[in-house]
């Protein structure tokens, strides 16, 4: 994860992939962010695509997972475009209950349907961010 | 949820409530590095959804008082000390006050060690604040 001028204090962490998981219900957000904790992530809980770009503005992580239908400013949709805007190679995983696909023409967005399976979740997660397992 | 499993099994889990993404991650990420499972909420609503949820087993929460949602966070203690007494409520007036407040379950919780002082959690709370990207 890039810190631009902040260094962690805890050394550990600061070695393992970050993954931003914005998802405003808690529960789904816990669950996928304690799956990606124990496949050995680092993870930032963001209940919005607002917290997400409160976030971004200070630390860039290594994948960011969205949701799409989410309170605030922006949705999950408008969070992409921003961070199109400055970081085009971020890889960016979509995910919807209600979409049926997201233009993933930009080489670094994915699109993921709801419901998913954790596991499958993970695996691409970690095919995106190229950490082994 | 992520419980080392060598934690004290009668305090796992805190419930961290802060509408300040920076903090509430930097404050959940020390809680979890002394061997605490954490559970965080971005207002008191989500918190509420966490409390009332059968799978969770929250033993301690850490809300800024300043936490937005339905409930503040002096009216989300009030109604957890209502109805949910058997929990411990630490509220946090501020940056400085939840770090020593995650310092004190540090020391007394299940790794009995702090991963680092509490002054270096707020100093980095205060440079992720201020840094911007180039």
């Amino acid at each position: 994860m890039n810190h631009s001028s902040a260094s962690r204090p805890d050394l550990p962490s600061a070695q393992r992939k970050c993954v931003l998981v914005v998802e405003d219900e808690i529960l789904i957000r816990m669950m996928l962010s304690d799956e990606l904790r124990d496949a050995g992530f680092q993870v930032i809980e963001a209940s919005d695509a607002d917290e997400a770009l409160t976030f971004l503005g200070s630390m860039v992580p290594d994948i960011i997972i969205s949701d799409v239908r989410m309170p605030g400013s922006i949705d999950g949709l408008g969070l992409l475009g921003v961070v199109r805007k400055t970081l085009p190679k971020l890889p960016v995983i979509i995910t919807s209950a209600h979409l049926q696909a997201v233009d993933v023409s930009d080489g670094a967005t994915r699109f993921i349907a709801k419901p998913y399976r954790l596991e499958s979740l993970v695996r691409i997660i970690r095919a995106e961010v190229n950490q082994p397992e | 949820m992520n419980a080392d499993p060598s934690a004290d099994a009668s305090l796992q889990a805190i419930l961290i409530v802060d509408g300040d993404i920076v903090s509430r991650h930097v404050i959940a990420d020390y809680l979890r590095h002394c061997g605490y499972a954490v559970v965080e909420a971005a207002n008191t609503d989500e918190a509420l959804v966490a409390l009332g949820e059968p799978t969770l087993s929250i033993d301690v929460i850490l809300c800024d008082v300043s936490a937005l949602g339905s409930r503040d966070g002096f009216e989300l203690a009030t109604w957890v000390r209502t109805n949910r007494p058997e929990l411990e409520v630490r509220l946090a007036g501020g940056v400085e006050m939840a770090a020593d407040a995650a310092a004190d379950l540090c020391e007394n919780g299940p790794h009995l060690a702090r991963p680092y002082e509490p002054e270096a959690v707020v100093d980095y709370i205060k440079r992720l604040r201020a840094s911007r990207l180039t």
